[in-house]
């Protein structure tokens, strides 16, 4: 029996790692400062508890309002982080105004990411100066390097793995006391440091937050109706313990081409539907997906059943399997699939995506089966907004597609 | 402690390999494959295996500098083996098998039926759900070797050499969402234990 349990509490004992990794800070950053990028987040947070272990108060917490945050959100973690058991003393910097500016004009997820990733650190660099610190300490993790290394998406913390020397490019070093550890292992380490379970335990967000659910180019209406949108279906999805669930907003431009034109045959023989029932958009702005390894920046296909066969059709798990399935395989060009949830004829130019997965470790992840009928209030809800005329649920697992959009 | 290294050839999951590994208690870690054979040994694994990665590998005229060393070790290490996704297919072409663009391409939840449970598969009959990310597939198996499992889409999931204990699956069981793939890995310790004892 003892044997047993050791082999399974074997890879990953937070105690050790944490000396191991608070030996290892203390000999890397000497009697240097160290600026430590907070969002929040469990891997941020914990991140910086293991430094402040090692490097006492040489340590600076900072959080940059990238603009793309949710409604209250640096105000609230400042606060957060602030009160016991964390104490964290975080400085808020503003700097939404240059973020927008430098994505503006922008519509691949790639520039974006990019165009993203050059502000966070030039904002950075300029706190740190201040701050006299030659380090800059973050949460990034084992997915973070290795999906950037693979060329699915550039994250925002990721330098030295792509061949950007920090030193010489930003005047920095960096320190990732968490790169080798998996989200689940990070939220293990968060509970040893009794981190209460709001923070060990809270839901991810992306780095460059809500740019990354605004798929294309970037709009102060699209990030205003994404943050009312966010609200609501994180307020709904929140009781159901998904390991992530969001929004995202994509513009109703359709691409056309005559490849394109059997989509509509392979969806009803898929669902075996007769086709006067089934309808298939396309969407012109490209979403990001994975197909064998690489990066597959396609096409998303939006699936609307008409209105008898979607209440029948709202959640027969296995039949959306094989229409996501039959989609992806035959056509080269489109990574994701989405099904209609409800729509306002004749309302406004943007459509939401609702997406809600279940992942260990977010390398892969599955569709969560969201009742139906609490699809159908989200939709209700969104579709208050003048501006959104559709809502969607995406039925990609991934691979095919990511988790998030871009 | 057992020692298995796991050989990277730049695919999103090499690493979840090794975090498998860890948790059976193996001591492992992610290691490049232009390492020469000489260093290799000297570490004294006691088996190798294999990721997955973006790469395709139809030809061998025409492989990456990673999978080409891959290949070289492939044929070189006299060690128990495990392939995964395109090393598997790396395996194949390498002893004369062909690899080419798969009928239909597998993302996400695949079945994958056993034909033969060939140990590494001890206990997963008839058939079991695993994940999948690939556009080629092995096409033919090569001379001394035998397929043990096959999905719909895809006529060789896993295969074995007649007498060495080397492995290749397509899918992937280093993923959480393989539910049973650590039983796979389980199987391949006690291969690889045996293997140490003889």
């Amino acid at each position: 029996m003892g044997k047993r349990l050791s082999v399974a509490f074997q890879g990953f004992h937070p105690s050790s790692f944490l000396s191991e990794e608070t030996a290892r800070l203390r000999e890397l950053a000497q009697d240097k400062k160290v600026i430590s990028a907070v969002s929040g987040g469990v891997d941020s947070t914990v991140a910086t508890l293991v430094a402040r272990e090692a490097l006492g108060d040489r340590l600076f917490p900072v959080m940059l309002d990238t603009g793309f945050l949710r409604v209250g959100e640096p105000e609230r973690v400042k606060e957060r982080l602030g009160m016991s058991p964390t104490s964290l003393k975080v400085r808020l910097v503003h700097a939404s105004g240059r973020f927008l500016a430098s994505v503006r004009g922008k519509g691949t997820a790639e520039e974006k990411r990019e165009k993203f990733r050059e502000t966070f650190y030039q904002v950075l660099k300029e706190e740190a100066e201040r701050e006299g610190c030659e380090y800059i300490l973050q949460g990034t993790i084992a997915p973070d390097w290795i999906e950037t290394q693979g060329g699915i998406k550039t994250q925002h913390n990721i330098l030295e793995q792509v061949g950007i020397d920090p030193a010489s490019t930003y005047g920095f070093k960096i320190i990732e006391p968490l790169s080798d550890l998996y989200k689940d292992q990070v939220r293990m380490l968060g509970r040893h440091l009794n981190l209460p379970s709001e923070l060990s335990e809270r839901q991810p967000f992306p780095g460059p937050g809500l740019l990354v659910r605004c798929i294309g180019n970037v709009t102060k209406e699209k990030i205003r109706v994404l943050k009312e949108a966010t609200k609501m279906v994180e307020t709904s999805l929140a009781p159901f313990n998904y390991e992530q669930y969001f929004a995202a907003v994509i513009e109703n431009k359709f691409a056309k081409g005559h490849s394109l034109e059997t989509v509509l045959e392979t969806a009803s023989e898929a669902l075996g539907l007769p086709k006067s029932e089934v309808h298939a958009d396309v969407f012109e702005d490209r979403v990001t997906g994975v197909k064998g390894d690489q990066r597959c920046y396609g096409l998303l296909a939006g699936v609307k059943l008409s209105e008898e066969s979607r209440e029948t059709y709202g959640w027969l798990q296995d039949r959306l399997r094989q229409l996501q399935a039959g989609i992806v395989e035959k056509f080269p060009d489109i990574t994701r699939v989405a099904m209609l949830v409800k729509e306002r004829r004749g309302g406004g130019p943007l459509s939401i995506l609702v997406r809600a997965v279940s992942t260990r470790d977010f390398m892969t992840a599955a569709v969560s089966p969201v009742p139906w009928k609490i699809l159908k209030d989200i939709g209700q809800q969104v579709l208050k907004e003048e501006t959104v005329s559709r809502v969607y649920y995406d039925i990609t697992p991934k691979p095919p597609g990511t988790i998030e959009f871009e | 402690m057992t020692k298995i290294p796991v050989v990277y050839v730049k695919g999103q999951y090499n690493h979840l390999i090794v975090r498998n590994l860890k948790e059976l208690g193996v001591e492992s870690k992610l290691l490049t494959p232009s390492v020469p054979l000489e260093q290799l040994e000297s570490m004294n694994p006691d088996a190798l295996v294999m990721g997955g990665g973006p790469q395709s590998v139809r030809s061998l005229d025409h492989l990456t500098g990673e999978l080409a060393d891959a290949a070289r070790l492939i044929r070189q290490a006299r060690l128990p083996m495990l392939c995964i996704c395109v090393t598997h297919q790396l395996l194949a072409t390498a002893f004369g098998g062909v690899t080419g663009a798969a009928r239909k391409p597998e993302f996400g939840p695949v079945e994958i039926s056993v034909i033969e449970e060939g140990r590494i598969l001890e206990g997963l009959k008839p058939s079991f759900t695993a994940w999948e990310s690939h556009n080629d597939e092995v096409v033919k198996a090569p001379e001394g070797f035998h397929v043990l499992a096959k999905s719909d889409n895809c006529a060789i999931e896993a295969m074995r050499h007649d007498n060495s204990p080397v492995f290749g699956v397509q899918f992937h069981p280093e993923v959480s969402h393989t539910l049973k793939g650590v039983d796979l890995f389980k199987n391949f310790l006690h291969i690889v234990e045996e293997h140490k004892r003889t």
